[in-house]
């Protein structure tokens, strides 16, 4: 057990130093900044000038309901995040094992006496880590937006929301890394990831012309609405589940996929 | 022999080709009959017939298919791919089944109030609540899925009121959104409210709802008949779909022949008089005079031109019926109704018209209502026209103008009174004190209660082709509600109290952010991707 966690650990390093070196990362991460501060920026404008309307018609007569409007600036830029990992994510995950099958590396791994399974974990690992990383600048955006709010916001459900996103990406990422370990192509296991989420994500569409008890295990299986349940400070059991559940798979899938390599040859 | 079975090995393609064929037609119908199930068993039939027959007309020098060692691995693999799809699958099962939900959000917006709660589980027959709705929206179903979670008796289905005419004909759906609420068990089914974009559903109407369609108990109206009043049953000039209504709020409608039964069921929720075109006898005043004073309730719609003979009774309430006839403002007259079409839209404060706001109901001539004060009874006007309209008293007369004999608005065709009743047998205005005043030991348990009475202008604004217009079948039903003294008083369900906030931002805030958003952050990205690039290089 010590030697799994030693295995995974060495992993992950090894993953997250490729990656603090790699100029290509900070490249993707440089673009990931620029267009989710662009959305951040443009959102915080939306909310704001949306309140003075509605502070207006209050003061012209109309009477309006309160609103909470850091609640609702948390929930849409969460969303809008959400939706823009949908096209990061699938490049961070895109080289897990295709870069190694194009470089030859993955027969050393696949035969290497580290399980599949603690390749898988490490590797998962570090992703995950850079993207949380990468997702650290908008905590610091939102601290300054919302440190002036009165009465203080109360940060639960922020932190929630991030750690749905977080989710969401181990998800993602967690099944990217299975379709990279199908092919050794880079853009194919992008191109295939990508199909693959966004089917996920929207499977809430198909899920209505169902109905019934189809139509609720199909619409189970949206990634959409189990991580807008987090964003909106709900936490309900069932869709930590489905998150653990897509994480469990695509690490599973991962090492049975390895495991089929090391017999193709023979 | 060998070269003519070589096309089994492509036998997989159209297998999954039949298979595919076989789903999308069974999604695309909608109905999973015999043809997309003949498809998908093709398909397995023919994929089945690969597995068993490949491998076996290749090269019989290489080990068949079947025994090469990749294919073993492969099939492990699929085997134990299959298993831990089908336990995750089990798991996801039961974790829907156990779910638990946590809001975190400060007023709980995403969760039931204790009143629901409490009905909710109190519950005793399984209520459906029908959605005839092309949309869900994600709000609604929020709110009625909160509903399920507590309590399997508790379902809903949204029905896309084109797709489906047939249902939404039965259910009588007027407009897309409407919302109805069903009794499982006797298949009652009531309107609930119609939803839009402006308005969603709300756990008040959905709660009330369900409290008003479980209780046993139903208000019993009764429609006083045999003096040419308006008819319950289908037909010209009939009041039938205003009955109607009146039966969705869970009211049992009955006719009343006051001269057989010589005085007001005591099982009587409200008594209502719509339209007499013929003069009541003394008798049948006398009798809905007694039951008013007995804490009763009445409903009187009287239209212009008519001597009802309820004078006297109404004059106890220092309600006097006027017999001129209500003049619209000329610039609020509608095209093709005419000028004696009193629109209303301006309505007095009382629980009848609290939701009406600007909203439009009209009254094809009606009559005005005076009311002087008198102590005990409590008066407020209900409708009221136009600053502009008047009371014409000579209708023949054109054109139509404010003159000599005419009273200038704003007028009131309705007016809600109650008062507390005192227990004087015979309140008659002339009452002598008889010494014998000693009040029957009637046993009335409606004495404690006031008694309530409303009295329209018009009678026709409620008839059939009228009724569903505007606001029109909204002032009667709620002063049908208000008289009855219905006790099933609504739950009021407080909205959420959601904490008024705002994001306020100084000048430096707003700028540091966008340096660090658009600027900095992205920089610091870029000149280290290249910096790395060069180092490596």
């Amino acid at each position: 057990m010590k030697t799994v966690l030693y295995n995974i650990l060495a992993i992950y390093r090894r993953e997250l130093l490729s990656y603090f070196t790699s100029p290509l990362m900070y490249a993707i991460a440089a673009v990931f900044w620029l267009v989710s501060g662009f959305l951040f920026t443009v959102t915080l404008d939306g909310v704001i000038q949306q309140a003075a309307q509605y502070d207006q018609a209050t003061a012209a007569g109309i009477s309006t309901a309160p609103i909470d409007i850091p609640y609702e600036f948390i929930r849409t830029i969460l969303g809008v995040i959400g939706s823009l990992s949908l096209f990061v994510l699938p490049i961070l995950s895109m080289g897990l094992y295709a870069e190694e099958r194009k470089r030859g590396t993955l027969e050393l791994l696949a035969t290497s006496p580290v399980t599949n399974w603690a390749v898988a974990v490490g590797k998962l690992l570090g992703v995950m880590t850079f993207f949380f990383t990468m997702s650290l600048p908008l905590l610091l955006y939102e601290a300054i937006a919302l440190s002036n709010v009165n009465p203080p916001i109360q940060i639960n459900v922020l932190l929630l929301g991030h750690l749905g996103l977080l989710l969401l990406a181990g998800s993602v990422l967690s099944l990217g890394m299975f379709m990279s370990s199908l092919t050794d192509s880079t853009i194919v296991a992008a191109i295939f990831t990508f199909t693959l989420v966004l089917a996920l994500w929207v499977v809430d569409l198909i899920a209505r012309n169902f109905g019934g008890v189809v139509g609720e295990a199909i619409g189970h299986l949206s990634l959409l609405k189990h991580y807008t349940n987090l964003i909106q400070g709900i936490v309900d059991t069932s869709s930590l589940v489905v998150f653990a559940s897509y994480i469990f798979l695509g690490i599973f899938l991962t090492a049975q996929s390895i495991d089929a390599f090391r017999f193709q040859r023979s | 022999m060998k070269r003519r079975f070589s096309f089994v090995k492509f036998l997989i393609l159209p297998g999954a080709m039949l298979i595919l064929a076989g789903i999308s037609a069974g999604i695309v119908s909608g109905t999973w009959g015999s043809i997309p199930f003949g498809l998908i068993i093709a398909g397995i039939v023919l994929i089945g017939l690969w597995m068993v027959l490949i491998g076996r007309f290749e090269d019989p020098l290489a080990p068949t298919f079947w025994k090469r060692r990749s294919t073993q691995a492969s099939t492990n693999a699929l085997v134990s791919t299959i298993a831990v799809l089908v336990i995750l699958g089990l798991i996801n099962f039961l974790a829907v089944r156990a779910a638990q939900r946590i809001d975190l959000t400060e007023s709980r917006l995403f969760t039931l109030s204790p009143e629901s709660q409490q009905v909710l589980q109190e519950m005793q027959q399984g209520v459906k609540i029908w959605v005839f709705s092309s949309d869900r929206n994600p709000q609604d179903v929020d709110l009625l899925e909160n509903y399920q979670r507590r309590t399997p008796k508790f379902s809903f289905e949204f029905v896309d009121p084109q797709a489906n005419p047939g249902l939404a004909q039965a259910f009588g759906v007027k407009n897309a959104g409407d919302v109805f609420i069903e009794l499982q068990s006797s298949k009652r089914r009531q309107f609930l409210q119609s939803i839009s974009p402006q308005a969603r559903l709300s756990e008040s109407r959905v709660t009330n709802g369900i409290l008003q369609i479980t209780s046993d108990r139903r208000s019993k109206a009764y429609f006083l008949q045999g003096h040419g009043e308006k008819s319950l049953t289908e037909g010209e000039g009939a009041i039938s779909n205003s009955v109607k209504a009146l039966e969705d709020k869970n009211f049992t409608n009955e006719p009343l022949n006051l001269a057989q039964l010589g005085r007001v069921p005591s099982d009587a929720s409200a008594v209502l008089v719509i339209g007499p075109t013929r003069t009541l006898p003394e008798g049948e005043v006398k009798a809905l005079q007694d039951y008013s004073n007995q804490g009763g309730n009445l409903l009187i719609a009287v239209d212009p031109n008519v001597k009802a003979g309820l004078d006297p009774f109404l004059n106890t309430w220092g309600v006097k019926l006027d017999d001129r006839i209500a003049i619209n403002a000329p610039d609020q007259q509608l095209t093709n109704a005419g000028p004696a079409v009193a629109v209303v839209t301006q309505y007095g404060a009382h629980p009848i018209t609290k939701d009406f706001g600007n909203g439009i109901s009209f009254y094809p001539i009606a009559r005005p209502i005076d009311i002087t004060q008198i102590s005990g009874v409590q008066a407020t006007p209900l409708l009221l026209t136009d600053p502009n309209s008047w009371a014409e008293s000579n209708i023949k007369q054109q054109p139509l103008k404010l003159d000599g004999g005419d009273r200038p608005g704003p007028l009131a065709i309705s007016v809600a009174l109650d008062r507390t009743v005192t227990p004087t047998p015979s309140p008659s205005p002339t009452a002598s004190p008889s010494p014998n005043a000693s009040p029957s030991p009637s046993p009335s348990p409606l004495a404690s209660k006031p008694a309530r009475l409303v009295v329209f202008g018009n009678s026709t604004f409620i008839v059939n082709g009228f009724s569903n217009q505007q606001l029109n079948g909204d002032v009667f039903l709620n002063s049908v509600t208000w008289v009855s003294q219905d006790p099933l008083q609504p739950l009021s369900i407080r909205p959420k109290d959601v904490k008024n906030r705002r994001i306020v931002l100084n000048n430096e805030q707003a700028l540091l952010i966008g340096f660090l958003a658009l600027g900095i952050v992205p920089l610091f990205g870029f000149i280290t991707a290249g910096v790395v690039w060069w180092q490596r290089r």
